[in-house]
């Protein structure tokens, strides 16, 4: 196979504008008295590197502001990265914008002349193209009267039609497809998945992790201007979910504080991460000192994670969580600050996380580890699913308990007479009111 | 290549049409209008230099439209290639569009409001009973070397512009003084021997003097001059692209 598209660690940086001289004199002013410093820099991509196959599509995902546009703008050649570099083979066409070029006083059809010149056809292959896009577009009524006249939906199934339908090798789409109503988005995606067979090349930004499910082959995850991932849609959504939900749980100060849920099922284990700071290993230790993943429930655990800091780190939260097989947080803890907490790290060296007790129902579990800068922008290392633990009880498993913790339950009946006489004040006794 | 030239043909010519078309829509007299003001300007001129402060020129009002004519071809173009790369964000944005190519988009726009008025020129001429020569044939030589100079300073105007908004004004002002500097509605023997040196600078004088040499007296241009003028617009063009091809990965980032 080969590449079609390649990316080495493209950086893209902008000046921040508050202060920026909009006029001559201004930046004159700013020139002669010594002050043309910058106020600081944005950093819209750090070191993305990948590539992408002819022939395959590419998913990326990421929050408002991880840096996807910017990206597939520099993809399409429009600005140049701050540093890196850009290797593209074939023709590139992207849909960043639905309807750029058209313009509201010309026909429908003149504008779909205009977008197909300005795609690279030529006149009379735009003549030959023209049926189609129309019919595509289901606007045959219409489709000699102004673009003003038009509904939004008119417009909207018109511009996508158009864009779709100038056969690029490479195609990027950004956060387009979300157009018309479900039948249309349907032959939207019918249409890619055709120009996917044709063994074109796509790449596509969404938010719709179901479009991205459909249509991808790999998904690349983007935040902060990082790339986190790249990897299958399934792990990427997954990191990606799980980026959000950190994300979601920081903003509103709640990490480790509440059991948020985590949003779907993870069916393998995974990674993801910068590896900036990493985690080499998870060891559990029972209380004879012994190296296991079986536990008695009830009994104490000592947890020994080797780290290595790939680069001198001045700080770095520390994170350590035990979930159900089901999802469920049953325990997190966090270290805000491993320097706080244990002074200055080594290059290598071991965090132990000792708990006295577990009190886990049997079961499986997982142990979930981290590490993350001290502003929790992104993420050094993070395993989930991994590591597993089993909690074995001396009593066997019972078919007739069941959650996460192990409560030890006693139960006993009193009569209705015997608990109006007082028996509740005992707290030991359930009464059955009916 | 020639489908790259077919296709550059039907770029640039679909984006004229649509530039021309776009101008007047919407406005009941249309295309008129831009009849309407060289004529005004014409008016006014005549009025002032033939009534008010007479320049005894014979046929005056021919002898001021055939330069007014390549004039406000010049100026209307400059005038408006600041906002070209600023004002046209969708165009911009497109992944194979060359901006550059707006340049020459609004350069043929202006030019054809130009060739509109040839036959109305014509017209005066015959009118004032001017001699029509052989030099005639030296028209699309003079468009040439002046469409190459327009593109060059409207790359310089539209690309400076995109960073600082003075560049439009500025190109506003230096067009009001370079009208003046132009012998639009004088003789370039008005000036004087000593200031001759403004015309041998100035290549929009030395054209204008040649479309009036070549309508007005039937005469060929001063080839000289001429040359150097041609030097000159090919000295902007190159300036002019290589300011362009600097700057524009950074307008894309302001935009």
């Amino acid at each position: 196979m080969t590449v079609a598209l390649r990316a080495e660690a493209v950086s893209k940086w902008f000046k921040l504008e508050r202060s920026r001289p909009s006029t001559l004199k201004e930046s004159m002013i700013r020139y002669l008295s010594g002050r043309h410093s910058t106020d600081g820099i944005l950093w819209a991509l750090q070191d993305v590197s990948f590539s992408i196959e002819k022939g395959s599509t590419l998913g990326i995902i990421g929050h408002n502001g991880a840096g996807k546009s910017t990206l597939l703008r520099l993809l399409c050649g429009l600005g140049r990265p701050s540093a890196g570099c850009i290797h593209k083979t074939g023709q590139i066409s992207g849909l960043l914008e639905l309807g750029s070029g058209f313009h509201p006083e010309m026909t429908g059809r003149e504008n779909i002349m205009t977008a197909g010149i300005l795609n690279g056809l030529t006149r009379r292959q735009v003549l030959g193209l023209q049926d189609e896009i129309i019919s595509f577009a289901e606007l045959e009524e219409f489709v000699d009267l102004p673009l003003r006249t038009y509904s939004t939906g008119m417009y909207l199934r018109l511009s996508f039609s158009t864009a779709i339908h100038f056969d690029p090798d490479i195609l990027m789409i950004d956060e387009v497809l979300a157009v018309g109503d479900s039948r249309f988005q349907q032959r939207c995606i019918d249409r890619l998945n055709a120009f996917r067979r044709m063994g074109k090349t796509l790449v596509l930004v969404s938010h719709s992790t179901d479009q991205i499910r459909s249509l991808c082959d790999e998904v690349m995850v983007l935040e902060q201007g990082r790339l986190i991932t790249q990897a299958d849609p399934e792990r990427a959504i997954h990191c990606y979910d799980d980026v959000m939900r950190e994300r979601t749980a920081r903003r509103s100060g709640l990490i480790s504080k509440c059991g948020a849920q985590l949003g779907s099922a993870m069916t393998r284990g995974n990674r993801l991460g910068t590896l900036e700071a990493r985690i080499d290993s998870v060891e559990m230790v029972d209380d004879q000192g012994r190296s296991t993943d079986t536990l008695q429930s009830g009994s104490s655990i000592t947890m020994r994670l080797g780290y290595r800091l790939v680069q001198p780190l001045s700080d770095l939260i520390l994170l350590l969580g035990i979930y159900s097989e089901t999802n469920v947080k049953c325990f997190e803890t966090v270290v805000p600050s491993a320097t706080e907490a244990f002074g200055s790290l080594g290059e290598k060296g071991y965090f132990r996380c000792h708990l006295p007790a577990l009190p886990l129902l049997p079961g499986r579990y997982y142990i979930v580890v981290g590490l993350y800068p001290p502003d929790w922008s992104y993420v050094y290392d993070y395993h989930w699913q991994t590591h597993v633990l089993y909690v074995e009880s001396s009593l066997g498993p019972s078919p007739h308990v069941s959650g996460v913790i192990c409560m030890h339950p006693t139960w006993s009946s009193v009569s209705k007479e015997e608990w109006g006489r007082g028996f509740a004040i005992e707290g030991s006794g359930f009464g059955e009111n009916i | 290549m020639p489908e790259s030239l077919i296709y550059h043909f039907d770029l640039v010519s679909h984006l004229v049409w649509r530039d021309f078309v776009l101008r007047y829509k919407r406005s009941v007299l249309g295309i008129f209008w831009s009849v309407l003001s060289p004529l005004a300007q014409l008016l006014v001129l005549v009025f002032l230099f033939r009534i008010v402060i007479p320049l005894n020129i014979d046929g005056y009002p021919a002898f001021v439209f055939s330069a007014l004519l390549p004039w406000t071809w010049f100026s209307s173009s400059i005038g408006s290639a600041g906002g070209l790369f600023i004002y046209n964000r969708d165009l911009m944005r497109r992944t194979h569009f060359e901006p550059s190519t707006m340049i020459a988009v609004n350069t043929l726009s202006n030019l054809i409001h130009y060739l509109m008025f040839l036959p109305l020129l014509l017209f005066i001429l015959i009118l004032y009973d001017r001699p029509m020569a052989l030099s005639l044939l030296l028209f699309p030589l003079l468009l040439l070397i002046q469409g190459i100079l327009t593109a060059g300073l409207s790359l310089i105007v539209a690309t400076l512009n995109a960073f600082y908004r003075d560049v439009e004004h500025l190109a506003g002002m230096g067009l009001l003084l370079l009208f003046y500097l132009t012998p639009i509605f004088y003789q370039s023997q008005a000036i004087g021997k000593s200031y001759e040196w403004i015309y041998a600078l100035n290549p929009v004088a030395v054209l204008v003097q040649g479309y009036r040499g070549i309508f007005f007296y039937g005469m060929a241009p001063d080839w000289n001059r001429l040359l150097g003028a041609a030097g000159m617009s090919l000295a902007l063009l190159g300036i002019g692209y290589a300011v362009y091809r600097r700057w524009l990965p950074e307008i894309f980032d302001i935009l």
